[in-house]
């Protein structure tokens, strides 16, 4: 069942670039709307993962450039993450719990396609050949939008910890 | 190697994907230049806690909203699958012009001064109706008296009457 197989996926993607829990819940509704509506325009020669994601990325960058006013803020880097995250011990939160707070608010600040660039590559763990299919982009303009995203989230890092340290 | 080149070279340098040549053309830079070091430790850091970024389960309440799409669908889809055929385009685009000029007439400052204008076209035009009518009756009067003149002109002209002057004689 589609629902079963990649809600899961869909939604985290959601998540992770509307940076809302209640948007992301409408927006995983609207994407698997739309992916009934269109299912029979499948291409069954196509990778069915990469099809439904090119669907989501598509609909979310549209539905970001409608609403970007409305959006100058994420949900804060809150329970829910920090409670899903149970890889890390406690000593290893207290040193980067800062910084995940740090990065995931940070992510205001990349545009929406550098964004869903780095959320693919390094969220998602996918290949950069895979993400040039989903965004529909040559590999090299993939590469350059992960590497330019990172490089943002670095800068940022380092201004918000200097601000911290008052320096 | 200038920082700008170092610094386009550092994402991939941290995936590994650098040629040897330009590896240690950054590492040899890191060594000697402390903003750039500091980048590159982080972007590995930035990296690192976006791969560390937990994937959250999807709620029991969205599940079953998301089970319930396909019924939605059935219960709207026929209504949109219906209004959206390429057939009632045409229709579809007509409307969308009608209702442009109506909100046009309906939402304008000045439309006390429109209808006085369309008001004005309208009897100007039934004005030109009622003379081309009352042209078209003289006309008809013309024609009426000159009808049997016509006709009679027709009678001996006889078209079809053929040559008589060479039928043979009885």
């Amino acid at each position: 069942m589609l629902v079963d197989a990649y809600s899961k996926k869909v939604f985290n993607i959601a998540y992770q670039f509307a940076g809302s829990y209640e948007e992301a819940e409408d927006l995983t509704q609207d994407i698997f709307f739309k992916l009934y509506n269109s299912i029979d325009k499948y291409d069954f020669e196509r990778n069915f993962t990469a099809w439904l994601l090119t669907l989501a990325r598509n609909y979310l960058i549209d539905q970001y450039r409608k609403t970007k006013w409305e959006k100058k803020t994420r949900d804060a880097f809150d329970e829910r993450l920090l409670q899903a995250d149970s890889r890390s011990s406690p000593e290893e939160n207290v040193l980067t719990q800062e910084t995940k707070k740090i990065v995931w608010e940070s992510f205001n600040h990349l545009s929406s396609e550098i964004r869903m660039a780095v959320i693919l590559r390094d969220i998602q763990g996918k290949k950069y050949e895979e993400i040039a299919e989903i965004m529909d982009l040559p590999l090299g303009t993939v590469k350059s939008r992960v590497n330019r995203g990172r490089l943002q989230l670095a800068k940022v890092l380092k201004e918000k910890r200097e601000k911290s340290n008052g320096m | 190697m200038g920082c700008e080149r170092i610094e386009e070279l550092l994402s991939p340098y941290l995936e590994k994907e650098l040629a040897k040549k330009d590896e240690q053309a950054v590492e040899n830079h890191v060594l000697t230049c402390r903003s750039c070091a500091e980048l590159l430790s982080l972007l590995r850091e930035a990296k690192e806690t976006l791969s560390s970024f937990p994937e959250l389960d999807v709620s029991e309440s969205l599940r079953e909203k998301l089970y319930d799409v396909p019924q939605k669908k059935k219960r709207f889809g026929s209504v949109f699958d219906f209004l959206l055929r390429p057939s009632l385009q045409p229709v579809m685009a007509a409307v969308t012009v009608f209702c442009v000029i109506l909100s046009f007439y309906m939402f304008h400052p000045q439309r006390a001064a429109i209808n006085r204008s369309i008001e004005r076209q309208f009897h100007i035009g039934i004005s030109k109706v009622e003379k081309l009518y009352a042209e078209a009756e003289s006309i008809t009067q013309s024609l009426g008296e000159y009808k049997d003149n016509i006709l009679v002109s027709l009678k001996n002209l006889n078209p079809f009457r053929g040559d008589e002057d060479e039928q043979p004689k009885t």
